[in-house]
């Protein structure tokens, strides 16, 4: 067993090494547990919406839940416009819950403590946003650079200012939850190496503190999710109602 | 009858203030939670990619450092502007 705290996040092979042209496509710990996730889900909301009473089961209500969870969220930030994007929305919220939580389990990976990942994932919604947005209102999408009211001497800086933090956001959006992520987990680790090296009798204080840190790990992991899912109704948002 | 009516009153008071620390205890804990996170990388995110785009048009225009350095600047004034746009939100939405 390794003490480095980074240690868990290798990315390593399983199975044969597959590549397409120079690129190596082969399976990792990475895609299985990706795969797992999505399993997990579709299996949830399998059980879930199987036999449908009025007494939900509980597994039936978690699914009514999440449902009612995220299209509230969807009709509060975005409007009633949004309402044929829920099906992206809702399982952009359930991969990346599931892929927090299943991080907090012992002897997992964490999908997402990965920046790539996340990159990818902001980057879709990025791109989808932003083609959203000019399907919607084509060339007058423009105008989300041009805030009404500004002296025309300070349109030109305003203008690039506006396109930086336009190309932001998907930066943004995949390095918190990378960075919290990591950060959470490293953390985790390095705590419980205390524990390891103080032995039987300073280890309590450290497990304790391990302990309370997973309890905030698991907020968290749901907190990340939660948010990158609202930001993306925000952006959605932008795209639909263009009021800036 | 009067045990009861005061037994009763007390109940409502107890349900009021229980119903109260609830609703604020969720609120609070946890969105404030998600604002800082969410408030500290928008700032950061801005200025890393305005110095991304100051870096690639100094490749092209082949003015090292300066167009780096404005838009450094240029970037630092998008997080600004970024971070207080998505505070307005937070206040617009707790209203």
């Amino acid at each position: 067993m390794s003490t480095n705290p980074m240690h868990q996040f290798i990315v390593y092979r399983i199975g044969p090494e597959i590549s397409l042209g120079n690129v190596d496509i082969s399976f990792t710990n990475a895609s299985l547990f990706m795969i797992i996730s999505a399993l997990a889900i579709i299996s949830v909301f399998f059980v879930g919406t199987k036999r449908k009473t009025i007494v939900p089961t509980k597994i039936q209500l978690l699914t009514e839940l999440s449902y009612t969870f995220v299209s509230k969220m969807i009709s509060d930030t975005a409007g009633s416009k949004a309402k044929p994007y829920f099906p992206f929305i809702f399982s952009l919220f359930m991969f990346v819950l599931f892929c927090n939580m299943l991080g907090m389990l012992p002897y997992s990976f964490t999908v997402t403590s990965h920046i790539i990942v996340t990159f990818a994932l902001a980057a879709v919604v990025f791109i989808g946003v932003t083609i959203i947005g000019f399907a919607n209102h084509g060339v007058g999408y423009l105008k989300l650079f041009i805030p009404s009211g500004v002296p025309v001497v300070l349109l030109p800086l305003i203008v690039i200012i506006e396109i930086i933090s336009y190309l932001a956001r998907p930066v943004s959006l995949s390095v918190r939850l990378f960075a919290n992520m990591m950060a959470g987990h490293t953390m985790l680790k390095v705590f419980g190496g205390f524990v390891i090296s103080l032995g039987i009798i300073g280890g309590w204080l450290p497990l304790s503190f391990t302990v309370a840190l997973i309890g905030l790990e698991v907020l968290i992991a749901f907190l990340q999710a939660y948010v990158f899912a609202i930001l993306t109704c925000i952006y959605l948002n932008d795209a639909l109602n263009l009021n800036h | 009858m009067k045990k009861f009516d005061v037994l009763s009153t007390r109940l409502k008071i107890a349900k009021k203030k229980a119903n109260k620390n609830y609703l604020n205890n969720d609120k609070e804990n946890t969105s404030s939670l998600g604002a800082a996170l969410k408030l500290s990388t928008e700032m950061v995110a801005a200025v890393f990619v305005g110095s991304i785009i100051g870096f690639i048009l100094d490749n092209w225009f082949d003015s090292k450092p300066w167009l780096t350095i404005i838009f450094f600047f240029v970037g630092a004034t998008a997080g600004i502007l970024n971070v207080i746009r998505s505070a307005k939100l937070m206040q617009k939405n707790n209203d």
